[in-house]
């Protein structure tokens, strides 16, 4: 009986995940310029990946990303999921708000903040030159690209690991919180040793959910920047679309860079959750 | 004879001509004006075709669907219109082709990418149907190897200069008649000096649209006979190439647009409807668009002439695809589509550049904006024959283009020199014309 109730959901998923997944790898041993003739090329296609000049420069701007992204949203959702459970006054409000940016699809994310980071006529340079800052170019000085994304990417899913944590934080015995108040431990002691270490498990999801979803970033880096300026914000899953479906198609090396990212995330993710179970463990 | 004889005879004769136009398929189109007959329209009723299509202007999009619509009650047959955006045009069909998901129909600007998926129109059209459009776009709708026809043209476009009228006048600098690219940009400095605007040019950012200036230089990529012709012409596309990133390295044209958008198409449409540049380098097709749009005075104004002048060819396609289940029908449907006053309507309504023989010889009279359309016409009569031969590559223009656009990106970045990046993009031509060769 309990099989029955997950078929439906275990069809959907085999169908569109684990079987694509599968063809994927199989097609990534392959030369294929229209996903319908296939030439064997064994492991020909990996080893034009890592031949390519052009993974390295991507490998560097993915981990740049990954590495800032999940600090920073790590530390920032932390910080405003317990700001958040502090807060009385319209905190329905306030929690909306925060969620709102997870709730926008990534083209209008990418066309919003198109237009907000314009150089010329954006509010944030028109605000900044007001302010004496001079009118940077945030989408197409390298290094500006790259802070622009980050921090959209951590504006987009900022509301959904801080609510994640809210519910972590909901669940801390609140008779401990009260026990350490009246043993005259100060707010910042507080959460450093009791807040923080009970969050750990909750925190180490987050970590894992950032790391993938880092690895994972496209849909609004393509819209707001297309990989520019001078690909400093091409990441890795940009590589495999444009090897995938931009002309010329490589459906192969599309589908091995898609086997190497995934390697990836798995080998990160692993880590993580080994890594928290030692902690635990300790 | 008596009257009951000759019906019979009569009867007897249609039904013959009736038989034979079933057993063939379509009739040639010089058979029967491809009117279809009663047993392909008892075949059609109730089938269900889909056209993959993007548009340019919301004229184009209402014309087609009041179109579709007098088709569909013409044949019983329904036609599924997916409206795409051009931004992911390419990729998307051609995932929807290696997914077999492939549509019946597509209006297409890169026929080049299908022609192994297209069906040959001339089994159902006629071998001499292709002969009703002009020969220089029928090129790029001619299979390369069986020399049949995969498509049928359905616009002639030529690339070409808008100045914003209103900013010019206020500038006080007289609207050209004719120029070179030295005054193009001296006028353009002038006007944005004098309004205060962003920038004094724009161009799209598109391989293709700098071809023309290149053109204009005396400097092309591929010639007729499929051959590297950009060699011997470095020089002057250097020259061209280096006038154009100039402008954006100096901050006269939209950088951000240019390089903060990575490996994609972009346009600067919206920056020229903003009033943000008096200059605006993009094509006929725009014309409809910014007739809409526009909240002042515009106007098209002739290609500057250097060693040439005219414009750029370029155009839409119509295609039917080898996978449909019902091929007569579709292409029926893209006969439909190009016959002349389908053609007319659609040349008047959305201010395209006619590719019927009929239309060109008879000309189209557009019912606004016509001094625009006449300035592109003439300089689609002054467009260099050399202008064509890139079209002899049709697998490849795409990816030409593509490769200089990403190499000017480079030089604005000052990644790379002009001289470099014409070098790189010689080295790119051999290699993908020796992929032919294979």
């Amino acid at each position: 009986m309990p099989y029955l109730f997950v078929a439906p959901n275990m069809f959907i998923f085999l169908t569109f995940i684990i079987w694509p997944a599968i063809r994927g790898f199989q097609i990534s041993f392959y030369d294929s310029i229209d996903g319908r003739t296939f030439t064997p090329v064994g492991a020909g296609n990996y080893r034009a990946i890592f031949g390519d000049p052009t993974v390295a420069e991507v490998a560097k701007n993915t981990a740049i990303y990954v590495i800032f992204y999940v600090i920073i949203s790590t530390v920032l959702s932390i910080a405003f999921a317990l700001i958040v459970n502090e807060q009385q006054f319209a905190k329905g409000f306030f929690r909306a708000i925060l969620f709102l940016p997870v709730m926008l699809s990534p083209v209008v994310v990418g066309l919003i903040w198109n237009d907000v980071l314009d150089r010329k006529v954006g509010p944030l340079n028109s605000l900044l030159e007001a302010l004496g800052g001079g009118s940077p170019g945030w989408l197409i000085e390298p290094k500006l690209g790259m802070i622009a994304v980050i921090f959209v990417g951590v504006w987009v899913h900022l509301g959904f690991y801080s609510i994640i944590l809210l519910a972590g934080l909901q669940g801390i015995d609140r008779s401990l919180l009260e026990a350490a108040a009246m043993d005259g431990a100060t707010r910042p002691q507080i959460i450093r040793t009791i807040i923080l270490p009970l969050l750990k498990p909750t925190t180490l999801v987050i970590l894992i959910l950032a790391t993938i979803h880092g690895f994972q970033s496209f849909d609004f880096i393509y819209t707001l920047t297309g990989g520019g300026p001078f690909g400093a914000t091409t990441l890795i899953v940009q590589y495999i679309y444009d090897r995938a479906f931009q002309t010329p198609i490589q459906y192969g090396l599309g589908s091995a860079a898609g086997v190497v990212l995934f390697m990836i995330i798995f080998a990160f993710t692993a880590l993580n959750f080994l890594l928290g179970k030692k902690r635990q463990a300790i | 004879m008596n009257k009951s004889l000759r019906s019979k005879i009569a009867i007897a004769a249609s039904l013959v001509l009736s038989a034979g136009l079933v057993a063939t398929g379509l009739p040639s189109a010089q058979a029967a004006g491809l009117q279809p007959t009663a047993a392909q329209l008892s075949a059609w009723k109730g089938k269900t075709i889909s056209y993959y299509f993007y548009n340019d202007s919301q004229a184009e999009l209402d014309t087609t669907k009041s179109q579709i619509a007098a088709f569909e009650k013409l044949t019983g047959a329904t036609v599924k219109l997916d409206v795409i955006p051009f931004t992911n045009y390419d990729p998307t069909l051609q995932a929807r082709l290696a997914a077999g998901n492939a549509p019946d129909v597509a209006r297409l600007n890169n026929p080049g990418l299908y022609i192994n998926d297209s069906l040959d129109l001339e089994k159902y059209l006629g071998r001499k149907y292709k002969t009703e459009f002009l020969k220089g776009s029928t090129l790029q709708v001619t299979h390369p190897t069986t020399k049949k026809l995969i498509g049928v043209p359905y616009d002639l476009t030529v690339n070409g200069p808008f100045i914003n009228v209103e900013m010019f006048k206020e500038a006080g600098v007289a609207v050209p008649t004719s120029w070179n690219w030295t005054e193009l940009i001296a006028a353009g400095k002038k006007v944005q000096k004098a309004t205060g605007s962003e920038y004094a040019f724009a161009i799209d950012k598109t391989g293709h649209r700098v071809s023309t200036v290149m053109s204009h230089f005396g400097a092309y990529m591929v010639d007729k006979n499929k051959r590297n012709v950009l060699r011997s012409s470095k020089f002057r596309a250097e020259k061209a190439v280096k006038m154009i990133t100039d402008l954006y390295v100096a901050d006269l044209a939209p950088r951000d647009l240019w390089i903060g958008t990575g490996t994609k198409y972009s346009s600067p449409t919206a920056i020229f409807l903003g009033q943000q540049t008096p200059i605006f380098f993009s094509g006929n097709w725009q014309v409809a668009s910014l007739a809409k749009d526009a909240k002042f005075e515009f106007a098209a104004v002739p290609n500057p002439k250097e060693l040439n002048g005219g414009g750029w060819p370029g155009g839409k396609f119509l295609t039917a695809f080898n996978t449909s289940k019902t091929p007569d029908l579709a292409a029926y449907f893209v006969y439909y589509l190009a016959d002349t006053a389908q053609m007319e309507e659609m040349d008047k309504n959305a201010f395209w550049l006619p590719v019927r023989v009929d239309l060109v010889e008879k000309g189209v009279k557009y019912a606004t904006r016509s001094s625009d359309m006449a300035v592109f016409q003439a300089d689609a009569g002054k467009t260099p024959a050399a202008a064509y031969g890139i079209q002899s590559v049709p697998t490849l223009t795409a990816l030409i283009y593509n490769n200089l656009r990403d190499l000017m990106t480079d030089v604005m970045g000052g990644k790379i020199t002009v001289k470099e990046a014409i070098a790189k993009q010689i080295v790119f031509i051999d290699e993908k014309l020796a992929t032919l060769k294979k």
